[in-house]
């Protein structure tokens, strides 16, 4: 088994136990389910990809996956966000959505070996 | 479309001489009225009419009508036929119409089919199709439309040509006579002066009133549209100029054209631009519809390699090889570094150098750092009109040079390389060396971020691409289409030949991709290229009815449906303005998405005559969807291609 398979089976067991991950000590409790059903529903993969793999608004959107981003500062984008991301007030996203949507992102893989993929190195 | 009511067989010519003599009449009422009853209506002839009629009066009224001929030996058609063929036009696109049926004729049997027609069954594919074929092909292919309801329909693709800056030569029916015109249709598809509807958006227009008119209006609307800065170009063309015999044979002249060579920049300012690069720690190349020929891109590389500078394609052209160490597409960041900027044949500057935000309160700044200096080199400005706002907001510069970019660069190139020393030469090395690490660097992240949700359903973006490039690679391929901010193909392909791109859509008017990709494809078919392009599902229903035009001309092309089942950048913004109010993000597919039902695109390209594949939502299965599509596409016809894929 590759790396990157190895990643994505560990990721998806963690979203099927519904298992909470905090990239950071003092992060919330989240709760991983929770957190995909308002990414998906509230809009969040729209710009970031399903995968938290990143895509495109007015300008490039950040990868999400495993991301390293503390979550006071994921938070602090939510609510106060730089460039052109719109701004989740409380009245749409509450504190423990934004942490079950924290846990989500940081359970995504990250990124894997693109040497491991032929198709990615023609 | 109507049906038009059989024209008189009388010339056009005859008819205003006959009305020319009731004129004469009705200056004076004693003259006796003009034998030729058929030259003007019963009541105006009543009118004339003295007290007591005179013999010639009688004899008007009681003889049998004259001859009433049902055949003719040519046709204004046939000598436009040959005008157009002079030109070198080698197709014209068409949704046919009674308004050209003349011409239409001429066409097929004067011309032998030559220019080919390609039956579109919408007007907005035909000039569409016709702006991916010249940029592939380097000159202008034709489309005819009715005069008005046919026109009105071709507007949004000529906007697009005209944005992007293409050369379309479109031609539109019209019976210009009142009194020729039928009741009914030939009323409502009329107009005084039908060049009013597209006039705001192309370079020139004419109404040509007589065959030699038309020649030399022909010939003078090709040679503007492919001037640069190039744009599509309208002639309306009479019926009954068509489709009456020609009076005077002997009298026509197929004009002898002469293509207007590019105009260079002034050599002072050519030199002077050179210094500021070569003497400038950071120079910055950015470039947008640069490449027109050839030779474009052959001379921009000469120029970066020269300085050995950054190169920042926005990619309205085939500007600069993807895999270039110099190119610093990805790394937008770049241009906050630099002293000098050359700008060449930019179509949106203010946007290149600026950060701009869309918030509740829109600001922008500079991406360039104080003192930056500022060089363009283009013709963008040398034509431009009032109503619609393409030429985007207003720059500050340091020096503009006028003149066509790719004519211009071989001189630049050379002054420049007539100021570097040795001591520059090691310093530039040195930058070419930095600059191709982060190059490099760039090209092993994209791979690496391409790994994210790799066997993820829907399927992601970046396997999608790479998975295509994994089976077109050793092709002679050339893509001509995408979506909406769809980068992974410059992200990982190695786009390194003339006609390996072909830019967008120029008026971000949806409904161009499908259209115009087939078009490229249509340029490319001669060439023996593999033609494929990417296209957004929002898009593909706009126009789905090319594809026909594709199965039915046998035009092999593999499109790959980005099918992201929505008008997404339209469900972003929705996103963005119920966050901004607090309410309902969960509520933004609204309106925004195409789904329930989903549409299957691959039966809606059999069923049109192509090959289809597809809805293709795990990602195992695209590799053999896409080789059952390619053999399709090498056996000479189109082939679709829907994959489910994630937003972006």
């Amino acid at each position: 088994m590759t790396k990157f398979k190895r990643i994505a089976v560990a990721a998806l067991a963690v979203a099927i136990l519904g298992v909470g991950v905090a990239a950071a000590q003092d992060a919330p409790q989240g709760n991983a389910p929770n957190g995909k059903r308002i990414y998906l529903a509230d809009g969040c993969f729209t710009c970031h990809g399903r995968s938290g793999q990143g895509g495109a608004y007015n300008g490039p959107a950040p990868i999400l996956a495993h991301t390293a981003l503390p979550f006071d500062a994921f938070k602090s984008q939510l609510r106060n966000p730089s460039d052109d991301m719109p701004a989740y007030s409380g009245t749409v996203l509450s504190d423990q959505d934004i942490a079950d949507i924290y846990a989500f992102v940081t359970g995504l893989p990250g990124k894997g070996s693109a040497k491991d993929i032929a198709i990615l190195n023609n | 479309m109507s049906k038009r009511r059989r024209a008189s067989d009388e010339s056009r010519r005859n008819f205003l001489k006959g009305a020319g003599l009731v004129g004469a009449a009705g200056a004076a009422a004693a003259v006796t009225p003009p034998v030729t009853a058929n030259a003007f209506p019963a009541a105006s002839q009543q009118k004339l009419k003295a007290a007591v009629p005179g013999p010639r009066q009688i004899a008007a009224e009681t003889m049998a009508p004259g001859a009433d001929p049902v055949n003719q030996k040519t046709s204004g058609g046939d000598f436009m036929t040959d005008v157009l063929n002079s030109l070198g036009i080698e197709y014209m696109a068409i949704n046919c119409a009674s308004s050209y049926r003349g011409l239409h004729e001429s066409i097929v049997n004067h011309g032998n089919n030559k220019p080919e027609i390609i039956t579109c069954v919408h007007e907005d594919i035909a000039v569409h199709m016709a702006q991916g074929y010249a940029k592939i092909e380097g000159k202008p292919m034709a489309m005819a439309c009715h005069g008005v309801v046919g026109l009105q329909h071709a507007t949004m693709a000529m906007y697009n040509a005209w944005c992007d800056r293409v050369p379309v030569l479109v031609i539109g029916g019209n019976i210009m006579e009142a009194d020729k015109r039928a009741p009914g249709a030939e009323w409502v598809h009329a107009g005084v002066d039908i060049g009013q509807i597209v006039r705001e958006f192309t370079k020139w227009d004419d109404q040509p009133a007589s065959l030699q008119h038309f020649a030399e209006s022909a010939a003078r609307a090709y040679k503007v549209a492919t001037t640069p800065p190039m744009g599509p170009v309208f002639l309306a063309l009479d019926a009954e100029l068509q489709e009456n015999p020609i009076p005077d044979p002997e009298s026509l002249r197929i004009p002898k054209f002469s293509p207007v060579v590019p105009p260079q920049a002034d050599s002072g300012a050519i030199t002077a631009a050179a210094k500021m690069l070569v003497e400038a720690q950071n120079p910055v190349i950015v470039c947008d519809r640069l490449a027109r020929t050839p030779s474009g891109m052959a001379n921009l590389v000469a120029l970066a390699e020269t300085l050995q500078c950054a190169v920042i394609d926005n990619a309205g052209r085939m500007n600069f090889p993807s895999r270039h160490p110099l190119n610093q597409s990805f790394r937008r960041g770049i241009i906050a570094q630099a002293d000098v900027i050359l700008a060449i044949e930019m179509n949106d500057l203010w946007g290149t150098l600026t950060h701009f935000s869309d918030r509740i309160v829109r600001r922008s700044r500079p991406s360039t750092k104080p003192g930056a200096k500022i060089v363009t080199l283009g013709v963008r400005d040398l034509y431009l009109k009032a109503n619609y706002q393409d030429f985007g907001r207003w720059q500050d510069v340091d020096l503009a040079i006028a003149g066509d970019g790719e004519a211009s660069l071989p001189a630049l190139t050379e002054a420049a390389k007539r100021l570097i020393d040795d001591g520059r030469k090691s310093a530039f090395a040195d930058r070419g060396a930095r600059l191709a690490k982060t190059h490099l660097a760039m090209v092993e992240q994209s791979k690496t971020d391409a790994t994210i949700g790799w066997d993820s359903s829907p399927i992601t973006t970046a396997r999608m691409c790479a998975e295509v490039y994994d089976q077109i690679k050793d092709e002679d391929w050339s893509v001509v289409g995408t979506a909406i901010r769809l980068s992974w193909m410059h992200r990982l392909w190695d786009f390194k030949k003339p006609y390996q791109w072909n830019g967008g859509s120029g008026g971000a008017g949806v409904g161009y991709n499908l259209p115009a990709s087939i078009g490229a494809a249509l340029a490319n078919k001669k060439h023996g290229r593999f033609t494929l392009a990417f296209g957004g599902d929002g898009d593909f229903m706009f126009n789905p009815g090319a594809v026909w035009t594709a199965a039915h001309h046998q035009i092999p092309i593999l499109y790959i449906v980005h099918n992201n089942r929505a008008y997404h950048q339209e469900y972003m913004y929705l996103t963005a303005m119920a966050a901004r109010l607090g309410r309902g993000v969960d509520k933004m597919d609204i309106g925004t998405t195409i789904k329930d039902p989903n549409i299957d695109y691959a039966t809606v390209a059999r069923g049109l005559g192509a090959h289809g594949e597809g809805p293709i939502t795990d990602p195992k299965d695209l590799a053999p969807a896409l080789k059952r599509a390619i053999a399709a596409v090498k056996a000479g016809g189109p082939a679709v291609v829907d994959v489910v894929t994630d937003p972006r």
